[in-house]
């Protein structure tokens, strides 16, 4: 059943690139739009976007690289594993909860790490996984979107992305735990 | 709330650095000024003629762990080593970081005065009869202010990556920007937006249902389910910049905003393609096991997200910023 799923989902994502080229463009032909002119048209916002972003994501990829060199990860994991350990989350994992929303390339690093030592079908690892695939990096995902419209305000939008953060992990803990332990 | 968090973030990344710092000076993590006793096997013979020989420093696991008080290292150190002896008699060590160093001098290493080498002072050296192997007295160079300094690489290498980042960006904002306006002059988009605009409408009140945004939005979204991240940024942007047309207030996120994003944060992901291969390179039984339990805690994350941003609008303070625009 989950392979079947697996199968079917990964042959719509090779397949989906090409088609919506050949669906897109082909229609725009065929409703007699100009597709190169306009295409090129909009690909110049290309640069411009691109380089907009990028005091947006200078400013926090550097706090972020600040605290995960400090250490204080370590600390706040110490701090925090007393009271996660109630909810039944192995403290091994709480940092990954933790770096989840902050680095992509930092919780690719925990979850591949937590694999080697406890084995990537111990709970552990089942669990690392969960985390992993149960969020996006938020705080990466708010400086590109905002940055790209000039966004500095950003109103309820951290708190949201935190808020969504938290479900995800929670989820993750209540899910594997129940399927798994 | 993004000010304080990014003031946070730094704060409490130079404080606990410095703290960590304070801590291994008290402690002296490091061993700075205690001296460290070894064997070297010499490689090639010291000399009177020569004044630099090399070897390689030996020593049991369990005794450099005991010297440096942490867990003993998986396998007995072989470090090479290279030594000079100056005119006046004193030696002077230099050890290249290398594949059989051990992690933590690797670490100590980072902080050194030369990036990739630790140097240490011989007090003493005595030869072994048959000249084939020395015992000496190591003093290895002190090392400080380990994660200040690593606070300070961290905040250059990262300002780097973020341009690398957006750079990378480019090629691929250009090619889907320009798909995207095809299908938008085509008209191929308000087909779209058209047939999900129950659901669109619902998500997002604000923003009319046949508004080029819809179409973007929903592309994002659609593309973000299959892991085709290279296609969804380009499109979550796009939507952006449409939003963006409906934003009174330019420079302050939008409700409608701000919904998008919370579902782009929980990344609600049909196959979680990195995990997956995680696992399999870790030799897993079955690598795709957590397919079922990732959509369960995206989809709780995303749930939650919507939720929190259609009840987190109402908020006095967070309407005031909207409306200070409008007035």
């Amino acid at each position: 059943m989950a392979d079947a799923f697996r199968a079917v989902i990964n042959a719509v994502a090779v397949a989906a690139i090409p088609l919506l080229f050949i669906v897109f463009l082909g229609w725009g032909f065929v409703r007699r739009v100009k597709v190169y002119e306009v295409f090129v048209e909009g690909a110049k916002e290309g640069f411009t976007t691109a380089i907009r972003i990028i005091p947006y994501l200078v400013a926090m990829l550097a706090a972020i690289g600040i605290f995960r060199a400090s250490g204080a990860l370590e600390l706040l994991t110490a701090a925090l594993a007393p009271v996660t350990s109630l909810i039944g989350m192995p403290p091994e994992t709480l940092p990954m909860a933790l770096m989840r929303p902050l680095s992509g390339s930092g919780s690719l690093g925990i979850m591949t790490e937590l694999m080697k030592v406890n084995g990537p079908d111990s709970l552990i690892g089942v669990m690392a996984s969960t985390m992993y695939g149960s969020s996006e990096t938020t705080f990466y995902v708010l400086a590109v979107y905002f940055g790209a419209v000039g966004v500095k305000n950003t109103r309820h939008a951290v708190p949201v992305g935190l808020i969504a953060d938290v479900a995800g992990m929670l989820a993750a803990v209540w899910i594997v735990n129940l399927l798994f332990s | 709330m993004l000010n304080t968090i990014w003031m946070s973030l730094i704060a409490i990344g130079i404080l606990v650095a410095a703290g960590n710092d304070v801590a291994d000076e008290v402690r002296n993590t490091y061993r700075n000024g205690i001296p460290l006793n070894a064997v070297i096997e010499v490689r090639t013979t010291p000399s009177a003629l020569r004044q630099t020989w090399e070897g390689d420093l030996v020593m049991a696991a369990a005794d450099f762990g005991a010297f440096y008080g942490i867990a003993p290292p998986p396998e007995a150190i072989r470090q090479p080593v290279s030594i000079a002896t100056f005119p006046d008699g004193r030696s002077s060590a230099v050890m290249p970081i290398g594949e059989s160093t051990p992690s933590f001098w690797k670490q100590m290493a980072k902080s050194a005065s030369t990036g990739n080498r630790l140097s240490a002072s011989i007090t003493a050296i005595r030869f072994a009869e048959d000249g084939t192997s020395a015992s000496v007295q190591l003093l290895v160079e002190p090392i400080r202010f380990v994660k200040m300094k690593a606070v300070t690489a961290a905040a250059l290498e990262y300002a780097a990556t973020a341009v690398t980042i957006a750079l990378g960006l480019i090629g691929v904002m250009a090619l889907w920007l320009g798909v995207m306006k095809v299908a938008e002059e085509a008209g191929l988009l308000g087909v779209l937006t058209r047939l999900l605009a129950p659901v669109t409408r619902r998500l997002f009140p604000d923003v009319p249902p046949d508004h080029p945004a819809v179409g973007a939005m929903i592309m994002n979204i659609a593309a973000n389910m299959l892991g085709l991240s290279n296609a969804a940024t380009p499109m979550g942007l796009k939507a952006m910049e449409e939003l963006n047309k409906l934003n009174p207030k330019v420079g302050t996120a939008t409700n409608a905003m701000v919904t998008f994003l919370a579902i782009n944060t929980g990344g609600l992901i049909l196959i979680p393609a990195t995990a997956i291969a995680v696992r399999a390179a870790a030799g897993s039984a079955n690598p795709g096991m957590i397919i079922g339990t990732s959509i369960i805690g995206a989809g709780c994350a995303t749930a939650a997200g919507i939720i929190a941003s259609r009840l987190l609008q109402r908020l006095p303070r967070y309407r005031k910023a909207m409306e200070a625009a409008n007035g």
